[in-house]
């Protein structure tokens, strides 16, 4: 992937240089914004569940916590 | 009153007199008090003092304006820095006039020379003065080595000079005039003033201000010290604002971005109290407020500014309230969320106004009240009128309470918790015995089960290990949620140890050298790892510019012959080797001449054709046919850097081709129809469109062949295009076992990561006689590309016991210890900040709201984010 020299803020998306001392934000204000999302979970990739026998269990035990989500 | 005149002559720091009596208590008379002590009554002797002369005698004449007599004032800065202040109101007043103590002199004489005399300090003269610094114009006299009144007034001339407030003249009557007004010019006294320099920049921001609080009023300021190099004129300007503070707002946002056009302004009346505001939003997250009380900037604020900003609060709650746009707010919106980007003057005008503190800064009026009832009125109907601008308002206070409250759970991060933490490492940690930062190793590894896994394998010296829980099920809506929770991410920051946020982080205080994430090789992993790395890059950059975040590579395959073991990073490895295996012997004739692909050439082909399938199949999904794509990669494909070409499309030539193609597959996969030649007007490109058996219309252009999906296909298409001339001829030639063992011999040096197989050279041999046994005797025929690598996939998996590892937790310790942990085999992806700035765009659009361009982002980026390792 190509080196990129600037950025766009991943708050308020408003362009940044590398040179910027909040390099990747544009300000602290916006470092601190950030944080606090990451602080609260406010970040999350969803994927849907494919697996059948996963979907099935949901269906009938919905309330029953899942053997897939084993880290609980 | 007389209490300012009355000073005890016992001052701090003076001998104290042995008797106390009237004798000692010296009566200042009048300005000789002010000459003594004049900080007292202008607040200094330095540069503020001397600009303040300016005002008093300026606010004379705003008075006049104010009561409806002057329209305008003109300041000039002599070239000896004394200073000619200039209205049209009604001249002072010369008639004689009784004093207490039953003295006679002229009115003006009175005014000159008396303290707190005047007409502003009579109500009902000026229902409201603007001059109200407390002294008046004869403090002024006081401290000028020379000034001169002049009045013109019932049609004559009147004149009067002082010198440090005495009267060196009487009031003479020197001449007829038409005009009507007053004239002060006075030099301020050098022997009092430590600055005696007037500031151009100074009083003009003073009298501009002037101007905009008093609405109408023309104030110009002419500075005689200066002269243009041309003209030779002096340095002037005009201040006329009919707009009043609302021209003010615009001012002050001046070369800032607004967040509507038109400022709120409002004015309003009730008995003696006039109350102006207006106000404008800019998209800066700071407050710029005044606040002004006859005039008077009151730094401090007071009455009328919390009558104002209780009532903004107020009504913008009402607004959003009504506008519905608080259904994800916990809160209602504070006085601090209303105030980011706010621009606002408030100015009050008040017969006797209270002040409060030591600078008179504050109003103490009680006032807040009435003001806050006037702009909950106004400012609510404003809102109701430009609901568009209220919506503006509302949502960047919304941000800024979020912004707020983020910053809120930011602190908590670091925020220690009780002693019973010990030394606040987390719990999860399973740290390391070794103290030496750069020596030691932190494994982030996703998931309790993989965690445990790797607290067995380790070695428990140096390396340590954090599990992290990452993903979770999202029973509602039946998905898995990929994320990094409160307590994972205070954890990770207190293991390493070197804090958070732009003050508190410290690369230095660092506790491991590297950083290892470790995830398993799917989908899942890939997201975590992405959270993960985003987190790292947005907040701990420092961290992979000085090389220390790095990636585990656990192998994703595990193949067995016999003794024989081998660990395989990722499908292409995966496809490499059993290409390998299989194609010993084995000769591939294609294309009308029957040419042959085998040894080297079929390998390389092969691996050619697996990429190529996978770009295939990404470029499919835009055309939903096969053999259509198939036709528009033959023809429209070149070698070199420019794979696609827009010249192709300039022409009608090859569009026309390509017609005659969909036309004949159209016949058999049902078409519902296919386009003439289209030339597009924009873009002088021909396109040609089908619309296929689900009646989707696909459309083949220019813009098409330029998409990236297309260009790597066609770019591998390009590559082994003289190859792809299905039906494929699979032939056995028998060359015994020798090549055979010489292969996996090789295997085990490329590849590096195989376990020994025992003893290469026999026993391989012998099992090279047995495989040829085995293969097929008669020539096969694959109809496709697809199909002939799918065969060739599937003789090399026959040869092998295949054990494909679907995450960190089926691997044992001691395997995840020998592939993916031991320093001495195992192999790193160092994290470099150019690879991650692209991590960045993919983060984006991964947590985007738009549903349809993250399905798509994926789909066209499967290939990528497998092979990239993101």
């Amino acid at each position: 992937m190509a080196s990129k020299k600037a950025l766009r803020c991943p708050t308020c998306r408003t362009l940044v240089l590398e040179k910027n001392p909040d390099y990747p934000f544009c300000s602290d204000r916006c470092r601190r914004i950030d944080l606090g999302k990451w602080a609260s979970g406010d970040y999350r990739i969803s994927s849907p569940i494919l697996d059948p026998e996963v979907l099935e269990g949901l269906a009938e035990h919905a309330r029953r916590p899942q053997r897939d989500n084993d880290d609980d | 009153m007389s209490t300012q005149n009355v000073l005890p002559e016992t001052m701090p720091g003076t001998q104290p007199s042995a008797s106390y009596t009237s004798e000692n208590i010296k009566v200042l008379e009048g300005l000789e008090a002010v000459r003594l002590r004049p900080a007292m009554y202008i607040g200094s002797t330095t540069e503020q003092g001397l600009h303040h002369l300016v005002y008093e005698v300026v606010d004379n004449s705003v008075d006049e304006a104010l009561a409806g007599y002057a329209t305008k004032i003109d300041v000039v800065i002599h070239v000896d820095n004394s200073i000619t202040v200039i209205d049209d109101g009604r001249g002072i007043p010369v008639d004689e006039k009784t004093l207490p103590n039953g003295e006679r002199m002229p009115a003006v004489q009175v005014v000159l020379t008396k303290l707190h005399a005047g007409g502003k300090f009579d109500a009902s003269t000026y229902k409201v003065s603007g001059g109200l610094h407390g002294v008046g114009v004869s403090c002024v006299n006081a401290l000028s080595e020379e000034f001169d009144v002049e009045i013109w007034l019932n049609g004559q001339t009147y004149e009067q000079t002082y010198s440090k407030g005495e009267p060196t003249s009487k009031v003479r009557q020197t001449g007829v005039t038409k005009k009507r007004g007053t004239k002060v010019h006075f030099l301020p006294d050098k022997t009092i003033f430590t600055v005696t320099e007037y500031n151009y920049d100074t009083l003009a921001n003073r009298l501009r201000q002037l101007a905009f609080l008093n609405k109408g009023i023309e104030i110009t300021l002419t500075d005689e010290r200066t002269s243009d190099a041309k003209t030779g004129d002096s340095k002037t300007a005009t201040f006329k604002y009919n707009g009043g503070i609302a021209e003010f707002i615009k001012h002050l946002n001046k070369g800032k971005q607004v967040l509507h056009d038109k400022p709120f302004y409002m004015e309003a009346e009730k008995g003696t109290l006039v109350v102006e505001a207006a106000l404008q939003y800019n998209d800066s997250y700071s407050e710029t407020v005044f606040s002004f009380a006859n005039n008077i900037n009151t730094v401090d604020g007071g009455t009328h500014l919390s009558g104002f900003r209780t009532a903004l609060t107020r009504t913008i709650n009402a607004a959003g309230q009504s506008l519905g746009l608080f259904k994800d707010m916990k809160e209602s919106l504070s006085g601090d969320d209303v105030r980011e980007g706010l621009v606002a003057v408030v100015s009050v005008k008040i017969p006797q106004p209270q002040f409060e503190g030591q600078t008179k800064g504050k109003l103490n009026s009680d006032i807040s009240g009435q003001v806050q009832s006037f702009v909950n009125e106004r400012l609510g109907a404003f809102f109701e009128q430009n609901p568009q601008v209220a919506k503006r308002i509302i949502n960047k206070a919304i941000e800024a309470a979020r912004a707020r409250e983020a910053a809120r759970k930011a602190r908590d991060l670091t925020r220690r918790k009780g002693a019973l933490d010990g030394g606040g490492l987390p719990g999860k940690l399973a740290d390391c015995s070794e103290k030496q930062p750069d020596r030691c190793e932190l494994y982030l590894v996703e998931g309790e089960s993989a965690g445990g896994t790797a607290k067995q394998g380790r070695d428990r010296k140096f390396q340590a290990i954090l599990p992290l829980k990452g993903k979770i099920l999202n029973v509602e809506k039946a998905r898995y949620d990929k994320m990094l929770g409160h307590e994972e991410i205070r954890a990770m920051i207190t293991a390493l140890g070197a804090g958070i946020g732009k003050d508190d982080f410290d690369a230095a205080k660092l506790r491991y050298g590297k950083i290892i994430l470790m995830t398993d090789a799917d989908v899942d992993g890939s997201h975590i790892r992405t959270l993960l790395l985003t987190f790292f890059f947005r907040h701990m950059t420092e961290l992979i510019q000085r090389s220390h975040v790095y990636i585990a590579q656990p192998p994703l395959y595990k193949i067995k012959k016999g003794k024989f073991e081998q660990y395989i990073k990722d499908d292409r490895e995966f496809v490499k080797v059993m290409v390998k295996r299989a194609s010993d012997g084995m000769v591939i004739r294609y294309g009308e001449n029957a040419a042959s692909l085998e040894g080297r050439a079929l390998t390389d082909f092969m691996g050619k054709l697996n990429d190529y399938i996978g770009f295939f199949d990404k470029a499919n999904k835009r055309l939903r046919n096969e053999a259509v794509t198939a036709a528009f990669a033959n023809l429209f494909a070149h070698e070199g850097k420019d794979p696609s070409k827009r010249s192709d499309f300039e022409t009608q030539d090859k569009i026309k081709q390509l017609r005659a193609i969909l036309i004949e597959i159209g016949k058999e996969a049902k078409f519902k129809g296919v386009s003439d030649p289209i030339l597009d007007e924009e873009h002088q490109t021909w396109s040609v469109s089908f619309t296929d058996s689900n009646g989707a219309e696909r459309k083949l252009d220019w813009v098409l062949a330029s998409t990236p999906e297309i260009r790597q296909l066609f770019g591998k298409h390009a590559q082994i295009k003289d190859q792809l001339q299905p039906p494929f001829m699979i032939e056995y030639v028998q060359k015994g076992g020798k090549v055979d063992a010489d292969d996996i011999v090789e295997e085990q040096q490329t590849e590096g990561v195989a376990e020994a197989a025992a003893a290469p050279g026999t026993a391989v041999q012998n099992k090279g006689a047995k495989r040829a046994a085995k293969l097929p005797q008669d020539p096969v025929e694959k109809k496709s590309a697809r199909e002939l690598f799918e065969f060739v996939i599937e003789q090399g998996r026959k040869e092998y016991d295949v054990q494909r590892y679907k995450g960190l937790g089926e691997m044992t310790a001691e395997q995840l210890w020998e592939t993916t942990m031991d320093p001495d085999r195992r192999t790193l992806l160092e994290v470099k900040l150019e690879d991650i700035a692209g991590t960045e765009e993919i983060f984006t659009t991964l947590m985007g709201e738009d549903v349809e361009s993250r399905r798509r982002f994926i789909e066209e980026n499967a290939l990528d984010v497998k092979n990239l390792d993101i």
